[in-house]
């Protein structure tokens, strides 16, 4: 039996399991949140259950920006999870972690003393989410370019950032590495302010509204376009789409009106003219009958619907500028970091672009991802862009992998050499 | 004669002073989007902010409530300014206990001492865009915006967004 525990600490969601499965035991919200009933902190998993009712819960997250920043809430998290969860005792167990990239030397000391000293864990390996991601992309496919080059550019759009890192020979080229400081909370939250502008004040239901962004956004082909489409009234708005928010009676979550309403988008072609979509619409819209079915807003239930912010929000990702920050967006992001690598690598990392990360998820995140980059990049070059199998857990696998080699032990920083060594000595043996 | 051009002199002057707040009023407007701006972005970063102070309120009522076993009559004999310090003094308490941000851990850790050869959080950022141009979105209705708000810089795309923009969110983030 393996006794290698793997724990893929997002600030979003905890991913948490034994090393050698194939996915982790755990999925868990990173955080703790109270909701206005009651009294009590419900933690991580208990926030997963559907009796609980989230409306305007308050929250507390141990991360900011991305990084660890209160160990003693990160501490009641882990205990919860190792104790109820993995039901493992972590005096008797190895311990391999995920750390973001460039982690400040405060913050290592802080997790190596929560990992040591308060759960006495037998030893620690902390791996960065790049490489974990090469590491199982790679052994997925012997016989890749991925695996025989040895070299993939990860690009990973978690919760509070995305990072498009160089990885070669199963470790991140930290030179090459480039952030975006744009993830998945803060679209979450600029969706929650536009629809607390437009329709209805949800800012304090960010459970509501990251479901809301995870089953209607989408990433738009063609913006300008969309936009346009966006405006038209009744049926020939392929966007519009309602959402109907918990009533706390008969539903505790929200969920999408009419799901067949939500997929219209998917019918786009890319290349259609907006004057032949128009026509080939208003046929639809009088073949279907009167379009005022649907739009009659029922006031029994409190919804709201979403048209352009359906695919404005993920837009940011490309264009930040749109949004006042002063950043690249993902596409020049990716440039960036390979042009900060040495010329022979070039081609291989256009070639291997890797996506994972929660917030690759949108419907066509690929696609734009490509139409946006082609033009950056020389055109002797390939751009090549495969999306992980399971973005979220794409990470925890590496972890699982790396945690059932055989050498795994013999990289690990024991407690009895963190006792001796310190905190800073023994960090120099994960080489970031 | 003379004096009379002085006196215009002077005059100019006064009336050169009297520009001057006006184009203190007009920097700090400037101040205003830049101001508005960062507090937006920063605003994306927040988890339910306006519920967090409310909390804390609780908390304090909960020690409070738990101190009335204790010495009830004791409370009551004191006066409300006291009660508001200690209540002053747990707040700081709080504060002292409180997880630090990570814009000050990272302000702590003085990255910037480091040789420019190596790779730091800093310098991992992606940087400014290549090109300066940036579409805008009506921050009303989401549609393309042609106007910007001459007060605090955000965009509207017609009258009846100025409107509601005016209304309600006009200077919302500063301060």
């Amino acid at each position: 039996m393996s006794n290698v525990v793997v724990l893929d600490n997002g600030g979003g969601l905890m991913k948490a399991g034994i090393g050698g499965e194939r996915d982790p035991t755990a999925v868990v919200p990173n955080c703790t949140a109270r909701p206005l009933s009651s009294k009590k902190w419900l933690v991580a998993d208990q926030l997963l259950s559907p009796t609980e009712d989230l409306t305007s819960a308050t929250l507390r997250r141990p991360f900011d920006r991305g990084h660890l920043t209160n160990p003693d809430l990160q501490s009641t998290l882990w205990a919860h999870i190792f104790a109820n969860l993995l039901k493992i005792a972590p005096s008797q167990c190895s311990l391999l972690l995920t750390e973001p990239l460039f982690t400040l030397p405060s913050i290592q000391r802080s997790v190596d003393e929560l990992v040591f000293e308060e759960f006495n864990f037998k030893a620690l390996f902390v791996a960065d989410s790049p490489s974990l991601v090469h590491l199982y992309e790679a052994s997925r496919r012997p016989y890749g370019l991925v695996s025989k080059a040895q070299c993939s550019l990860v690009v990973d759009s978690g919760f509070s950032f995305t990072h498009a890192a160089p990885v070669f020979q199963n470790f991140t080229l930290n030179y090459g590495v480039k952030r975006l400081d744009l993830g998945g909370k803060a679209l979450t939250n600029y969706l929650k302010e536009l629809v607390s502008y437009r329709s209805v004040n949800v800012m304090d239901e960010s459970f509501i509204i990251d479901d809301v962004k995870e089953k209607l956004c989408f990433v738009s082909l063609d913006v300008d376009r969309d936009l346009q489409i966006a405006r038209r009234r009744g049926k020939t708005n392929l966007f519009r789409c309602a959402y109907v928010l918990p009533d706390g009676i008969t539903h505790t979550r929200g969920y999408v009106k009419d799901p067949e309403e939500a997929k219209r988008y998917m019918g786009l072609d890319d290349g259609a003219s907006l004057d032949s979509l128009e026509k080939d619409e208003t046929d639809r819209a009088d073949i279907i009958g009167k379009p005022e079915d649907r739009r009659t807003i029922d006031l029994s239930k409190n919804e709201f619907s979403m048209t352009n912010e359906r695919f404005i929000v993920p837009e940011m990702l490309f264009r930040p500028a749109d949004l006042g920050m002063n950043q690249a967006g993902l596409a020049e992001c990716i440039v960036r970091a390979v042009n900060s690598c040495h010329p022979y690598l070039h081609p291989i990392l256009y070639q291997s672009i890797i996506l994972t990360g929660g917030s690759t998820l949108f419907p066509r995140f690929s696609e734009r991802l490509e139409r946006e980059l082609r033009p950056l990049v020389p055109d002797v070059y390939e751009v090549k862009i495969s999306s992980q199998e399971d973005p979220i857990l794409g990470v925890w696998r590496g972890g699982s992998l790396l945690a059932s080699s055989p050498d795994f032990e013999t990289m690990c920083v024991t407690k009895a050499e963190y006792e001796e060594l310190g905190s800073a000595r023994c960090r120099k043996r994960f080489f970031r | 004669m003379e004096e009379d051009g002085s006196n215009s002199i002077r005059r100019m002057s006064t009336r050169s002073r009297k520009i001057a707040p006006k184009m203190a009023a007009a920097l700090a407007s400037s101040d205003n989007r830049t101001q508005a701006i960062l507090a937006r972005l920063d605003a994306l970063e927040n988890d339910n902010a306006a519920t967090e102070a409310v909390q804390q309120i609780d908390d304090d009522d909960d020690e409070v409530s738990l101190d009335d076993d204790d010495d009830q009559v004791y409370q009551k004999k004191q006066s409300k300014s006291t009660k508001r310090k200690t209540r002053q003094a747990k707040a700081l308490e709080n504060a002292k206990k409180a997880s630090r941000t990570f814009l000050e851990l990272l302000h702590e850790a003085n990255l910037e001492s480091l040789p420019p050869h190596v790779p730091s959080y800093l310098r991992a950022a992606v940087g400014p865009p290549s090109s300066s141009s940036s579409r805008h979105f009506c921050t009303v209705c989401g549609f393309t915006a042609n106007y910007t708000c001459v007060q605090c810089g955000m965009r509207f795309c017609s009258i009846r967004c100025q409107t509601i923009h005016n209304d309600t969110r006009c200077l919302k983030f500063v301060a």
